[in-house]
């Protein structure tokens, strides 16, 4: 059952970027939490198509600059720049910017009192104003290619949590954002389910998405990613491509986590 | 309306005469509700039939409202011929006895179940463990459970007390003259409704923030292995 | 034995009861709600509103609002309208100060419970809802609000218990209910036992209504929450 996942190369990658728009450029970022410093002049851009991984110690700002991405949290100064469009604070750009993003979280965050289907339909019904048919049409496809397809009338609660996590990208990926964002969506399963939920990003990564992802699955990363950054106390210390990242860490910091993770 | 305090001065005395009325009944019932709630609270957690006389009494006295309760006390129970010709009357033909009868069932059915729930949380474990070092389940209780149980239910004890207090203007439907039935008198023979209720609000209001503030001291001390160093 | 026309009497008191129970309550949800969602942010003045509200509407016995409200209302209509320059003369009906003392009285503790419920809303749920792009309003009623009320529905049913059973000490104040009924009745038959276990009765058998009604409901809150499938469609499972 498992198809040998063909993962775009870098340069694929990099011919499509050619020409394009950055899928996202972040430029001079800063964010404060009060007086704590948690994004020090953050630059980072992500190209069309690219799967870029961001990993690193707790608390190194890796969640806060995603949660920024897609205005989940403020940021202080500097820019944030998706598909071209900027992200201020007025509602109709963040409304903009957030259309070409899709997000999964740590903990789901599926809606408990709708059934699978249900949560999945819902954006579309609501926010989108689909009909009702077409809603539902489109949320089975999407279930369907998570594999979760036969748990639409059941309740969150009576699924696994890999399925309940898969469920939360079906739901990302019906609104059809150009770009993914995952933030550690493995780091709450169990170690059966965290299998099932990789297979599902990767197949996805395949289909040429643009993909930001926070995780400590650092052989999901070796795997998939075209790019891996390394961020610690709020900055970011190595970006590189994954193969140079993972064979040669320049920077001794990395060299160290690398040590404690792999 | 304007607020008197010339008025209000001059009423100090009957107000607080009320309010002596009101502590007069409060005190006593808040001892013989707990010491009644806690049989029942222990039957509570039983099973059997005396664990379901215990469920049926707490329903019962949770669900009646104290004024009915009153009235029944007051009103009713000298209509039986065993409470009016016997020894009974000099008991049930004072009102003070029958607002203290009347409170504390209500206030007993409460207790009883903050008390269950309380004891209920208590770990197993410190049960087990106080049987197998030799106290006796009367010691258990005594010594243990019910020291842990009173830090566990010091909040809803708080909120029932200040419930009881605020309750206490009920007796004021059977002849006694506790804060609110002065203030009203007040409003009778001033024909200000305005400046004796609002001071009898006032002197409520200081009763029970004074509690809350006793409360807050006891939470306190009462829990200072809890806090954070 | 209680005679048919007291009873009927009695009767038309708890309808009376259960009216003013209702809007009572009703009143104290919409004051609650107001408050609980005013106070979701920490914001001074806002606080500082509350915080008096909260004090005096708790710190006061619920009877003694209601007679403040029936004899001195008019008055305090009044004076309040003349600050503006108004001249307003409003009559206080029993029925009046009953609603508003309860309904004020009530939405204090209300709002207490909304807000620790909507606190307790899992925030993932509000962030989910922003990045899916659900309008604030239906994000509102339709993800938040379910399970606002799972969590507030136990603490909720009480305070309508508190509030149907605070209403007959409010019949101290001159409202018909049943208990002012009851009290009638006794006056008059000179056998108060039986009017009084009526009216206990009837409070009784509201206790036991609501405990059903509320189960059902919290049935219904609770969907989800039993791992078991919704509907019986999907049974290859």
């Amino acid at each position: 059952m498992n198809a040998i996942v063909q993962i775009p190369s870098t340069a694929d990658a990099a011919r499509r970027a050619a020409g394009l728009q950055p899928a996202i450029s972040v430029n001079r970022l800063n964010k404060f939490y009060g007086g704590f410093h948690a994004l020090r002049d953050i630059d980072f851009q992500v190209a069309q198509g690219e799967i870029v991984v961001l990993c690193g110690p707790s608390g190194s700002g890796k969640s806060s600059l995603i949660r920024c991405i897609n205005h989940l949290e403020r940021h202080d100064s500097g820019s944030i720049h998706v598909n071209g469009m900027e992200l201020t604070r007025k509602a109709s750009d963040v409304a903009r910017v957030r259309r070409q993003l899709g997000m999964v979280f740590q903990s789901f965050n599926l809606f408990p009192h709708m059934t699978v289907l249900d949560n999945c339909t819902f954006a579309l019904r609501r926010a989108l104003r689909m009909p009702a048919a077409q809603a539902e049409a489109l949320a089975r496809e999407y279930l369907a290619k998570v594999n979760v397809a036969n748990q639409a009338d059941k309740y969150p609660a009576g699924l696994s949590g890999g399925q309940q996590q898969r469920v939360a990208i079906a739901r990302a990926l019906c609104l059809k954002p150009s770009i993914m964002l995952f933030d550690e969506p493995t780091s709450a399963l169990d170690p059966e389910s965290v299998g099932s939920v990789l297979r599902i990003m990767e197949e996805l990564a395949a289909t040429g998405i643009t993909m930001v992802c926070v995780t400590h699955e650092m052989g999901f990363a070796r795997r998939v990613a075209h790019r891996c950054v390394f961020m610690e106390n709020g900055a970011i210390v190595e970006d590189a491509h994954s193969a140079e990242f993972f064979r040669n860490p320049r920077s001794d910091r990395l060299k160290g986590f690398l040590a404690q993770v792999l | 309306m304007h607020y008197d305090p010339i008025l209000a001065w001059q009423s100090m005395p009957d107000l607080l005469a009320g309010t002596a009325t009101t502590f007069a009944v409060l005190l006593p019932v808040l001892v013989l509700g707990l010491m009644l709630a806690l049989p029942i609270a222990l039957a509570r957690l039983e099973t059997g039939p005396r664990a379901k006389a215990a469920a049926g009494y707490i329903a019962f006295f949770r669900g009646v409202p104290s004024l009915v309760l009153l009235y029944l006390v007051y009103s009713g129970l000298p209509q039986l011929s065993i409470v009016r010709d016997t020894f009974l009357w000099t008991f049930f033909s004072n009102a003070y006895f029958c607002a203290w009868v009347g409170l504390t069932l209500t206030h007993s059915g409460y207790m009883a179940e903050i008390i269950r729930g309380g004891l209920a949380a208590v770990p197993t474990g410190v049960i087990e463990a106080s049987t197998a070092l030799g106290l006796t389940p009367r010691q258990t209780l005594f010594r243990l459970r019910l020291p842990m149980a009173a830090r566990y239910v010091l909040k809803a004890y708080q909120n029932e007390l200040l419930i009881m207090v605020k309750s206490t203007s009920a007796v004021s439907a059977i002849t006694l003259v506790d804060l609110t039935a002065a203030a009203n008198t007040v409003f009778d023979y001033t024909y200000d409704p305005f400046t004796p209720l609002v001071t009898a609000a006032a002197i409520y209001w200081c009763i029970v923030n004074l509690m809350r503030t006793g409360f807050t001291l006891a939470d306190r001390k009462l829990n200072r292995h809890l806090a954070r160093t | 034995m209680p005679q048919m026309g007291f009873v009927e009497q009695l009767g038309i008191g708890a309808l009376m009861t259960i009216q003013v129970a209702v809007l009572s309550y009703l009143l104290a949800l919409a004051i609650g709600t107001v408050f609980a969602l005013a106070t979701l942010k920490r914001r001074l003045p806002v606080d500082i509103i509350w915080q008096t509200y909260a004090s005096i509407f708790t710190g006061v016995p619920s009877l003694l609002v209601a007679f403040l409200f029936y004899y001195a209302g008019s008055g305090m209509i009044a004076s309040l309208f003349s600050l503006v320059g108004l001249s307003v003369t409003v009559d206080v009906s029993p029925f009046a100060a009953a609603v508003a003392a309860l309904g004020m009285v009530y939405g204090a503790y209300l709002a207490d419970i909304i807000r620790s419920a909507i606190q307790n809303v899992p925030p993932g749920q509000f962030e989910a809802a922003r990045v899916l792009l659900v309008p604030r309003p239906t994000a509102w009623l339709f993800v938040i609000l379910p399970q606002v009320l799972r969590l507030a529905l136990p603490a909720m049913t009480n305070m309508w218990i508190v509030v149907l059973k605070d209403t007959a000490l409010i019949s101290l104040i001159g409202l018909k209910e049943i208990m002012a009924y009851a009290k009638l009745a006794s006056g008059v038959t000179k056998e108060p036992f039986i009017y009084y276990m009526l009216a206990s009765v009837f409070f009784l058998g509201m206790t036991a209504l609501t405990y059903v009604v509320s189960q059902r409901i919290e049935q219904w809150t609770q969907r989800g929450y039993r791992p078991v499938a919704a509907k019986e469609r999907a049974h290859a499972l």
